[in-house]
């Protein structure tokens, strides 16, 4: 390997001065570039003989065109499809027959690929992610192929389960207004069928190119042997024209939407609430994190204690700054805080919507005192270095964190960003952007009529 | 891809320093390395707790289970349920601590508590930042010896169980799963895998006092702790001051009916507007201690255990009728049940079940192959250590090995026991487990479009999904 083709930019696991108190853990980062543009992190840690090789590259559901809706998802099916040297069916079958696992998501704003394996099996990884890179295998065989196994991924996930459907297809449209955010991100069966040979080909050509990509590996590597590696399978992929980030904003002002959906498979009622939140990685964006965690954290949250327990009226929640995806990484910007409450059917949904902007309204008048706080900071913290015991969990936070901010140490620094919110800047966020006037909602109402469960029911002993 | 690969070429002049390799063939590298396991300490108080350690120092963090035997299947005859819903309670209010202080207690120490139970087991599993590790003994031990269940927590638990209920058998899956169960088990107490809205209505404050005397001693419990641990002799002194007092008890009597022999027969779940059919063939299996425990294991994952495995390749990747086939192999202290399970689309019911029913019956038909063979077993072994990175995944490891009483180097040794499995054990163990015309079926999806499909497989007993 000739370092000449390696421009390094930093080794920011060397920095000094990071007490990182924030996670009492930090996390060695390695971050260079090849000469195509892939971005190479490495992390290296010894204790199990575990590695993770994780693939993410920029683009997303919502670089979709109109009339191909679900086809980012679908383009991802195809990269499990062969490539010129491993063909169909190879790829699952050398990770497995190495000893480890694989799999592959589509995100709004990025798509990912991972392997997690025995640390002493990474080129058999490196090999395989370069030459699906290279040389995708694409046919009108595996796209029909595949194209049959995302409408039946759509059956099994979507539209034979309660909710989901309301989820996916429905409350987009009310949280955005914007095409490229509110269109269904699994996709129509009729834009599925349209996809074509030569939108995959092109989709291919113009996302999946090194300059578009990032490379994480994270475990028990020695970080030279590791470079070596990445030079060898990844150094002449062909860099392309950066492609550009779809136009993702949306109006200034924004008509609120509230409508109810008849879910025919549902039997427990439930509601969703969401509220545009803030720009990324901004002092407003860590302070609705900790409204979050005051809202929705653990057993002694808001939510649970007042509307579980206190009111009795919601049986289950869940909510992020990104919801229905998992985390805030799903939305580069702008992200909905929303939330999901099934409740007993003795509650309307206006009733529970109600209660949950009490809740609101609690911190936007008082805002937070600072026992809670640090009780909030406190599970935070700890939640965050129990997700850090995984290999492929920091792999996929430094990729993320490079894709979406480029800068993969924040893994180490960004906490400090959460544990800093005053209860000031919560009362200020709360104000700013959780108000009844910003809120958009989504009644879904079981379609056949639910069983009175609230009724005692007859006693068959 | 042609233009590709001519740039490609050309890029490649640039990057003098890069090994030239062959594309063509995959790397060569060494074999899976071995893991040894932390060293893991036991030892037992006087009134028969058991206690195991491991250190782990990697994160400053703690995590804790404490298992009874004193699962599901010990739930009283009239009570499906009882167990697990006790479980959930016994952090909803103590003696000296009310529900949101436990709850706030906890989120102060970075920690979490929370009961659950399996078929076997009643498990709290816990974790909290390693500073605290005192407090989250203090409160384990409190909620284990002092929960008093309250009338007003047990009522709203009560009351939200229903509601998850309802919203879990709106799941085509969960009532695959609740029939298979019923129909594999018969009379045994496996059998239910949830409440009913009536056994809920019968819990009441003495039920779960009664069963929480009986069974949660400390002879019938086990506990594991791992993570960045405080000096052996302080957390010895720790655990004897929060466990010292808890007197043990008998052990209850349990005589359960045995499972039915395991004979065909197929039932059709009714659920109107389903989108697709659940598919699952089920049968007995054995338990852990058998002899033909690792065949079967290697012999469900070749069967279905990835995606690479011969029900994937052949119903999803060949076929396309499904996004998802699988094996599933559920062992528990008494006996297991093997299951394979596909969903697919309603206008493909036949052929995916000729299909299903066509790939279990090859693995008795005829040894399995050398390379599929190799790969299942690195799989399994790599997989296994993948599992353990997380402390919480050595801890429910370890519950397993105690709850079902297997010898203390079973984790040691499972590798080498998985590498150890021949061709001939595997085709002996489906000859018993993977045989179509000795299984219970269960297929839940809109029986006005799917049930004729079925018919031609056998005489098919139609019920209702809701209750």
């Amino acid at each position: 390997m000739k370092a000449s083709c390696v421009s390094l930019l930093a080794v920011l696991g060397l920095l000094a001065g990071h007490t990182a108190r924030a996670a009492d853990v930090k996390i060695p980062i390695e971050k260079y570039k090849l000469r195509n543009g892939l971005r190479v992190i490495l992390s290296r840690d010894s204790a199990v003989p575990v590695a993770a090789v994780y693939m993410i590259f920029d683009v997303g559901a919502r670089a979709e065109e109109q009339g191909r809706t679900g086809f980012a998802h679908l383009f991802e099916h195809m990269m499990f499809e062969g490539s010129a040297n491993a063909p169909k069916g190879i790829h699952s079958k050398y990770i497995k027959s190495n000893g480890g696992f694989d799999n592959g998501s589509t995100h709004p704003d990025y798509t990912d690929y991972f392997e997690t394996l025995p640390a002493n099996k990474l080129a058999v990884a490196l090999w395989l992610e370069s030459d699906r890179m290279r040389s995708l295998a694409i046919n009108a065989e595996n796209l029909t192929n595949q194209k049959e196994a995302v409408k039946q991924e759509r059956r099994l996930s979507f539209d034979n389960r309660p909710y989901a459907t309301a989820i996916v297809d429905k409350w987009p449209s009310l949280a955005f207004e914007n095409w490229q955010s509110s269109h269904s991100l699994i996709g129509s069966f009729e834009d599925l069928n349209s996809a074509s040979l030569e939108d995959v080909a092109k989709f291919f050509k113009t996302y999946y190119a090194p300059n578009n990509a990032a490379l994480v590996i994270v475990g028990d590597i020695q970080i030279a042997d590791a470079k070596k590696l990445v030079e060898t399978y990844f150094a002449d992929l062909p860099a392309q024209q950066q492609p550009k980030h779809p136009d993702l904003t949306e109006p200034e002002k924004r008509q609120v939407k509230s409508e109810v959906y008849k879910d025919a498979l549902a039997q427990v009622p439930g509601v969703i609430v969401g509220y545009p939140g803030p720009k990324r990685r901004t002092p407003d964006y860590y302070a609705m994190g900790m409204i979050d965690v005051l809202l929705t954290g653990g057993e002694s949250s808001r939510l649970q204690l007042d509307l579980v327990k206190g009111k009795q009226s919601v049986v289950q929640y869940e909510g992020n700054l990104g919801w229905p995806f998992e985390d805030v990484s799903d939305y580069r910007d702008p992200g909905i805080y929303g939330l999901f409450l099934l409740y007993k059917p003795n509650f309307k949904a206006e009733q529970i919507v109600a209660q949950v902007q009490e809740e609101i309204a609690r911190i936007q008048k008082e805002g937070v005192d600072l026992k809670e706080l640090e009780r909030a900071r406190t599970f935070l913290r700890s939640q965050r270095i129990g997700s850090l015991q995984s290999a492929l969990t920091r792999a996929q936070l430094l990729g993320k964190y490079e894709i979406l901010d480029g800068d993969p140490e924040m893994i180490n620094t960004e906490m400090d960003n959460y544990l800093a919110v005053t209860p000031a800047q919560i009362q200020a966020a709360a104000n700013k952007y959780m108000s009844a006037s910003k809120r958009d909602m989504l009644e879904i109402q079981p379609a056949p009529p639910a069983p009175a469960a609230s009724q005692p029911a007859k006693d068959t002993k | 891809m042609k233009t590709l690969e001519i740039t490609a070429l050309l890029l490649a002049q640039c990057v003098l320093g890069a090994q030239t390799i062959d594309r063509t063939k995959p790397p060569q590298t060494p074999a899976i390395p071995s893991y040894k396991l932390p060293p893991i300490t036991e030892s037992k108080l006087p009134n028969g707790l058991s206690v195991v350690m491991a250190e782990d120092t990697r994160f400053p963090l703690v995590t804790v289970r404490l298992a009874f035997q004193a699962g599901s299947k010990s739930d009283p005859a009239n009570l499906p349920g009882l167990s697990d819903s006790l479980a959930t309670l016994l952090t909803q209010g103590t003696k000296t601590r009310t529900s949101r202080q436990i709850a706030e207690e906890l989120a102060s120490i970075g920690g979490t508590l929370a009961g659950h139970s399996t078929a076997d087991a009643l498990i709290l599993s816990g974790s909290s930042l390693a500073e605290n590790t005192s407090k989250l003994f203090n409160l384990l031990s409190d909620v284990v010896l002092n929960a008093n269940f309250p009338q007003d927590e047990v009522a709203l638990q009560k009351q939200n169980r229903k509601q998850v209920l309802l919203a879990e058998r709106s799941e085509s899956a969960f009532l695959a799963r609740e029939k298979m169960s019923e129909l594999v088990f018969g009379s045994h107490p496996y059998a239910h895998i949830a409440p009913t809205l009536e056994s809920l209505d019968r819990m009441d404050q003495k039920a779960f006092v009664n069963f929480r005397d009986a069974y949660l001693t400390p002879n019938r419990a086990y506990l594991i702790v791992i993570g960045k641990l405080p000096p052996r002799a302080e957390l010895t002194k720790l655990i004897q001051d929060q466990f010292g007092s808890w007197t043990q008890k008998p052990t209850p009597a349990y005589s359960p009916a045995k499972p039915p022999e395991s004979k065909r027969q197929m039932v059709l779940v009714d659920r109107p507007g389903s989108a697709q059919a659940d598919i699952r063939v089920g049968m007995l299996s054995p338990t852990y201690k058998s002899p033909e425990l690792f065949p079967l294991i290697v012999g469900s994952a070749i069967l279905g255990g990835s995606a690479d495995s011969r029900l994937f390749n052949d119903i999803r990747e060949k076929r396309g009728y499904a996004y998802d086939a699988h094996t599933e192999f559920d062992r528990r202290q008494e006996t297991g049940v093997f299951t394979s399970v596909t969903q697919v689309r309603n206008d493909v019911v036949e052929p995916a079940m000729q299909a299903l029913f066509d790939d279990i019956s090859e693995m008795s038909k005829e040894p399995v192959k050398a390379d599929e063979l190799t790969d299942t077993k690195n799989y399994l072994s790599g997989v296994f250590l993948i599992r353990l990175e997380p402390q919480s995944g050595l801890a429910d490891q370890l519950v397993t090995v105690k709850i079902m009483g297997l010898p203390n180097n079973y984790l040691e040794t499972y590798t080498t026991r998985i590498r150890s499995v021949e061709p001939d054990q595997i085709e002996a163990a489906a000859k018993k487990y993977m045989v179509p015309e000795k299984s219970s079926i269960v297929v839940v999806g809109d029986a006005s479009k799917i049930q004729k499909a079925l018919d031609k497989f056998g005489p098919v007993k139609v019920t209702k999904a809701n209750p």
